[in-house]
């Protein structure tokens, strides 16, 4: 039975009101299929295959939208198969997919066949992975941000003798800082594995979280909690968020959490012994100044833009599960430079989006070619820009005492400045 | 879902900036609580915050319709619509908020707000003396009364209230750009650019103040074309009026353009550091430089013109060249103003 036009009508609103409802969009792709409403229901299954890409009940109904294509393209041999030679046959995908996969051609230009499969990737060349034990190698490119923690923080602590012989202080924490979903918690992590020691992420959720009850107390136990697992790395995900001027908080009870916080980041730098304190923030310019006193937070990382080799690991790791063929990543890492880690991940979801629905359409499967991604490319813009020209006044106008040279230096580079 | 912890979850969102995630988290407040007046207006502070005026106008109002007697709904709503330009109905709104808590400063500061905005001058000041009496140590009050004296023109007030605010708050870049403009006003344009580089300084992501130092640049620039192609209107007469050779006549266009170039070059290094490197970009600009480009050149070919042509002919090109003059003028303002409208 065909449903009234209202109830869809009805249904779309939902769906629209709740984009990430996956049981009411299936719902509604069911009924669009019932009402004849091929183009949208696709459009639907897609979407759900967005935010659940196992879905079995959107892939089964993407294959039988499928069936019926090809079913109504193999009519004619269907009429031949009725006056003669035997019943026609439906389509197997699950055959069709089984025998591609032993004549599917190499994931990435310059990799042979053989070893392009899921199973023959590297994960050390991901860029936004989670990984238990991340290390400094496993961030793919970047050559001149990984040499600051080593700097900085690694070697100091690797060699102890040599750290008593030079004097060389292991007080304050290192605050990552640059643009966002560049990677700052990756290298976070990567620190973290090179320390070998254990990882506490607090998220903006968590600090938030801290603020509801008596947040002072809750700031004192999360320290504790680090000081119980020690060796331990203590990260600070959005410690603008949790370390905000204090100047800018003069209404609100957040400034005694500023407080609070200061008065754990000065213990832990004076008498705790294996507690490591990492903070990522977008938006260093808004951290309290006393947090960045030495013996805080008193060495900054700049995390640009990932560099074409970056890229190109990030481009691996997101298509890494997906079926592609032949991508040219070096030509993608040349096209994307400026983009973010994140806006790369969108640029691998909406080739993928565009190769589903481009299956479906044509009633076989086919593989994400490098034309997706560069199609692709060409309707996701950098999103950047907004955080740039933030910089470019924090470069010109707020670079006391040099804080932000880094960041001057590599705007210029890119005449940005 | 507990509401009162939500709330505070919502709050502390908004007082660290997050806007969208303070919005999407108080959807399902409300979604769950819809009789909770707070939480409507968390949520249109949430609006406001991102710049969703309409929204914040509408929610206001839904959270004035559930608790009458609260003033809140009343300045949220004020303050929206001020920024959708319907200042009397700012007004208005402000005025119930004043109405519902006449000793809470902040409902003063919501009238001298919207009717500033209204170029209602005396109801602002009255409004921001009100706010003044009932808080005399909270910086934006003073930051208000110096913004409703510079509009009424009271220069020495307006300067008095805003370092009243610097000294409250040393970190106030909205002071520090208000000072900016008073000197502005005092036509010293290196102390306005100095006040703006500090507001720029303390606030980086509030785009307004490396406009404001844009925009001084810009005007700088305009002001010298303007007195550069004045002086050359008034020497190109003069070989026609005084019959003088064309030896004098090439020293004088010599020492105006020498003097036009010092001028702008002596105004560029007046400049701080910081502002110097935004000037070089400001003048490296293609609107900028063309500009620049057509003030020089069309002002030489007018006195080109005046000096190639005998003396006895002068009186008929001398139209002509007032002409290009004039034009070349226009056309350049019209450029700078172009790259003004772009920043």
């Amino acid at each position: 039975m065909e449903p009234e036009p209202t109830v869809l009508d009805s249904l779309r609103k939902a769906v629209d009101a709740m984009p990430d409802d996956v049981p009411l969009r299936l719902h509604l792709a069911g009924l669009l299929l019932g009402a004849g409403q091929q183009d949208e229901a696709i459009r639907q299954l897609g979407a759900v295959l967005q935010r659940d890409p196992g879905n079995a009940q959107a892939l089964s109904l993407l294959r039988d939208q499928g069936n019926q294509v090809l079913q109504g393209s193999e009519s004619e041999q269907a009429r031949e198969a009725a006056t003669g030679s035997g019943p026609a046959q439906q389509y197997d995908w699950s055959q069709a997919e089984d025998e591609l996969r032993d004549v599917l051609p190499a994931m990435f230009v310059g990799e042979p066949a053989a070893e392009s499969s899921s199973a023959g990737l590297d994960e050390a060349d991901a860029y936004d992975a989670e990984h238990a034990s991340l290390t400094l190698a496993d961030v793919a490119g970047m050559t001149e941000v990984k040499q600051r923690p080593e700097a900085a923080f690694l070697a100091p602590m690797r060699n102890p003798e040599l750290r008593r012989l030079y004097g060389k202080s292991l007080r304050g924490g290192l605050l990552l800082y640059g643009p966002p979903g560049c990677g700052k918690t990756f290298i976070a992590r990567a620190v973290a594995g090179e320390l070998g020691a254990r990882f506490i992420s607090v998220s903006f959720a968590d600090i938030i979280d801290m603020f509801v009850g008596q947040s002072e107390r809750n700031i004192h136990e999360l320290f504790e909690i680090a000081r119980r697992n020690a060796p331990c790395v203590l990260f600070l995900d959005e410690v603008d968020a949790i370390g905000q001027k204090r100047s800018q908080l003069r209404h609100t009870p957040m400034r005694s959490a500023v407080n609070q916080l200061l008065l754990e980041l000065d213990d832990i730098a004076g008498h705790n012994e294996g507690v490591f304190l990492l903070a990522a923030t977008n938006h260093p310019w808004d951290v309290d100044s006393a947090l960045r006193r030495p013996g805080r937070f008193d060495r900054t990382l700049l995390v640009l833009p990932p560099d074409a080799a970056a890229r190109e690991g990030v481009f691996r790791y997101h298509l890494k599960d997906r079926p592609v063929a032949g991508i040219d990543l070096a030509r993608l890492a040349g096209l994307t430079d400026g983009y973010s880690g994140a806006d790369i991940a969108h640029i691998c979801e909406t080739a993928a989006e565009q190769a589903l629905l481009d299956s479906v359409r044509r009633g076989e499967p086919r593989l994400i070619g490098t034309p997706d991604l560069e199609s692709a490319i060409g309707e996701v813009k950098p999103s950047l820009g907004a955080w740039f020209d933030v910089a470019r006044n924090v470069a010109l106008f707020a670079n006391e005492g040099g804080t932000y040279d880094d960041l001057a230096t590599y705007l210029r580079k890119r005449r940005l400045l | 879902m507990e509401l009162r912890k939500e709330l505070a979850r919502a709050s502390a969102m908004l007082d660290v900036r997050r806007f969208d995630e303070a919005a999407e988290l108080l959807a399902r407040v409300v979604a769950a609580e819809p009789d909770s007046s707070r939480a409507w207006c968390l949520m249109a502070r949430a609006h406001l915050g991102a710049e969703r005026y309409g929204e914040a106008i509408e929610v206001a109002n839904r959270a004035a319709a559930l608790d009458p007697s609260d003033e809140w709904p009343h300045r949220l709503a004020s303050n929206a619509l001020v920024h959708r330009g319907h200042h009397a109905d700012a007004l208005r709104a402000a005025h119930e908020a004043t109405r519902l808590a006449p000793s809470y400063w902040q409902t003063h500061v919501c009238v001298a707000q919207a009717a500033l905005a209204a170029h209602r001058l005396e109801v602002a000041a009255g409004a921001a003396a009100r706010a003044r009496a009932l808080a005399p140590n909270e910086p934006d009050v003073h930051f208000l009364s110096g913004k409703v004296s510079l509009a009424r023109r009271d220069l020495a007030a307006a300067r008095e209230h805003q370092e009243r605010a610097l000294a409250l708050d040393p970190t106030h870049s909205g002071a520090m750009n208000e000072l900016g403009r008073i000197r502005l006003r005092r036509r010293d344009t290196a102390g306005a650019i100095r006040h703006f580089i500090s507001a720029a300084r303390a606030t980086p992501d509030e785009h307004i103040y490396r406009r404001n130092i844009d925009v001084v640049i810009l005007r700088t620039v305009s002001r010298t074309i303007y007195v550069f192609t004045l002086v050359a209107l008034i020497l190109i007469w003069v070989p026609a009026v005084a019959r003088l050779d064309r030896l004098p006549f090439a020293i004088g266009l010599g020492v105006l353009g020498a003097l036009g170039a010092g001028s702008l070059g002596w105004m560029v290094l007046r400049l701080p550091r910081e502002a110097r490197l935004v000037a070089r970009r400001i003048l490296r600009a293609p609107r900028v430089a063309a500009a620049l480009a057509l003030a020089v050149g069309g002002v030489a070919a007018a006195f080109g013109l005046i000096a190639l042509t005998p003396a006895v002919d002068v009186a008929q090109v001398l139209p002509i060249a007032v002409v290009v003059t004039v034009a070349v003028r226009l056309a350049a303002f019209a450029a700078l103003r172009a790259a003004a409208r772009k920043r």
